[in-house]
C-alpha cells in the first residue's frame, strides 16, 4: 500500500523514506492546478471527439470520489492517468539504467496510483501526483535494487568539482569548457545524465524536461525549496563537467575558443 | 542597455556580484527571480564578459537536456500490462 502524506513545510529532508500517511490524508497538492496535459498521439487508439473529451474532462473534474463505483474510478483512472503513459515511461527511461526497469517503475508507479486513486483530489494536478508517486517507488525501490554508489553523500567529490568550476571560470578560458555542447549526440547527454547522483537527476529532470517550477519539484520530490535549488545548481554543475569531459574527447571545441569573449550569441 | 550602476560605481566588476551571478545563475535561467533581481543579474551579464559566458554555457546546458530527453512512446504491452494489472486490483473501499 502506498502511503503519501503532506509534507511539512520546510520540513525535514526525508525524500521517500518513512512516510507515514493517515488514512484520512489527503494531498497537499493545491499549489499545482494548471498543468497541461499533452498526451502524444497514440496512432492505434481511436480518438474520441474532442468536444466531448473536454466534456469528459470537466466531468472527472468535479467528480464525487466518494459516490464513484469501482468500474467508474477505474473507467476513470483510464481516461485522466493513461493519457501520461508516455511521459511517465520517457521520465522512467531517464531515471533507471535500463529499459526493463523503466517498464516495472512504471508498472508499479500506476499500480500504486490507481490504488491511490481516492486520494488524488479531482481537478488538480494528476502528472506531478503521478511523479511523486514514480519518485517515491523509484528512490524507494530502485535504489536499492541498483545498489548504485551514494554519490550523493561523496560530498568532498562535489566540493572538489564545484571548487574546480570556480576556479577555472576565475582563471578565464578554459578549452573543455568553451566546446558547443549544443553539438553533443543526445546519447551523451542521457549518460551524463545517469552519472549524477538521482536525486540530482530527477531535479534536474523536472526542471529542464518537464518545466516545473522549484515548487512544484519540492511537492514532487518532497524536500524544501533550498534542497531542490542545491541539487539542481550541484546536479547542472556536474552534467557540465562531464559533457565539456565528453565534447572534448569528440574534438568538439568551439572555433572561437581562443579568442571570444563568450558573447558569441 | 541597462548598464547596472552597482557594477559601475568604481568602473570594473566587484567578485562580490560574479559570485552572486554565479550562485543565482540558475534561478535567473529558470525564471524563479524578483523582477528587480532579474534586472541585477542581467546588467551584471550585460558587463561582464566571464559571467555572461558561464550563463551562455548554462543555457546551452539547459537546452540540450530537454532536447535530449524528449518524450518517448511507452512500449504497447506495458500500456496492456497496465490496463491488465489494475483491473485485477481490488481498491479498498472508497472514503
Amino acid at each position: 500500500m502506498l502511503m503519501l502524506s503532506v509534507p511539512a513545510v520546510g520540513g525535514p529532508l526525508s525524500p521517500g523514506t518513512g512516510l507515514s500517511g493517515t488514512a484520512a490524508a489527503r494531498l497537499g497538492w493545491g499549489t499545482m492546478t494548471d498543468d497541461t496535459q499533452t498526451p502524444l498521439e497514440n496512432p492505434t487508439e481511436v480518438q474520441p471527439d474532442p468536444s466531448e473529451v473536454s466534456e469528459q474532462r470537466l466531468a472527472d473534474d468535479v467528480v464525487d470520489v466518494a459516490s464513484e463505483t469501482t468500474s467508474e474510478r477505474r473507467a476513470r483512472f483510464e481516461r485522466e492517468a493513461m493519457p501520461l503513459l508516455d511521459q511517465m515511461y520517457s521520465a522512467a527511461l531517464r531515471t533507471t539504467r535500463n529499459p526493463t526497469d523503466a517498464e516495472d517503475l512504471v508498472q508499479e508507479t500506476y499500480a500504486k496510483a490507481y490504488n491511490a486513486f481516492h486520494q488524488y483530489r479531482p481537478g488538480t494536478n494528476l502528472k506531478a501526483w503521478m511523479y511523486r508517486i514514480l519518485t517515491n517507488t523509484y528512490i524507494n525501490t530502485y535504489r536499492k535494487k541498483q545498489r548504485e554508489p551514494l554519490q550523493s553523500d561523496a560530498s568532498d567529490v562535489e566540493d572538489y568539482q564545484l571548487h574546480r568550476a570556480e576556479s577555472h571560470s576565475s582563471a578565464g578560458l578554459r578549452s573543455a569548457e568553451d566546446v558547443a555542447l549544443e553539438h553533443l549526440p543526445d546519447s551523451d547527454v542521457k549518460r551524463a545524465l545517469l552519472e549524477i547522483p538521482e536525486d540530482f537527476r530527477l531535479a534536474v529532470y523536472f526542471a529542464d524536461v518537464e518545466g516545473y517550477a522549484y515548487k512544484e519539484i519540492a511537492e514532487i520530490m518532497q524536500t524544501p525549496i533550498g534542497t531542490v535549488m542545491s541539487r539542481l545548481h550541484r546536479g547542472r554543475r556536474q552534467l557540465r563537467e562531464l559533457l565539456s569531459e565528453y565534447a572534448a574527447d569528440r574534438g568538439f571545441v568551439r572555433a572561437d575558443a581562443t579568442t571570444s569573449t563568450g558573447a558569441d550569441q | 542597455m541597462t548598464h547596472g550602476d552597482h557594477a559601475r560605481q568604481d568602473g570594473m566588476m566587484s567578485d562580490s556580484d560574479c559570485s552572486e551571478a554565479l550562485l543565482r545563475v540558475y534561478e535567473y535561467l529558470d525564471g524563479e527571480m524578483s523582477t528587480d533581481d532579474c534586472r541585477k543579474i542581467q546588467a551584471h551579464l550585460d558587463d561582464c564578459g566571464p559571467c555572461l559566458k558561464q550563463y551562455n554555457l548554462d543555457q546551452a546546458l539547459k537546452a540540450v537536456i530537454k532536447r535530449s530527453c524528449a518524450c518517448e512512446e511507452a512500449p504497447l504491452e506495458l500500456r496492456a500490462t497496465i490496463l491488465t494489472r489494475i483491473t485485477m486490483i481490488r481498491i479498498g473501499s472508497p472514503d
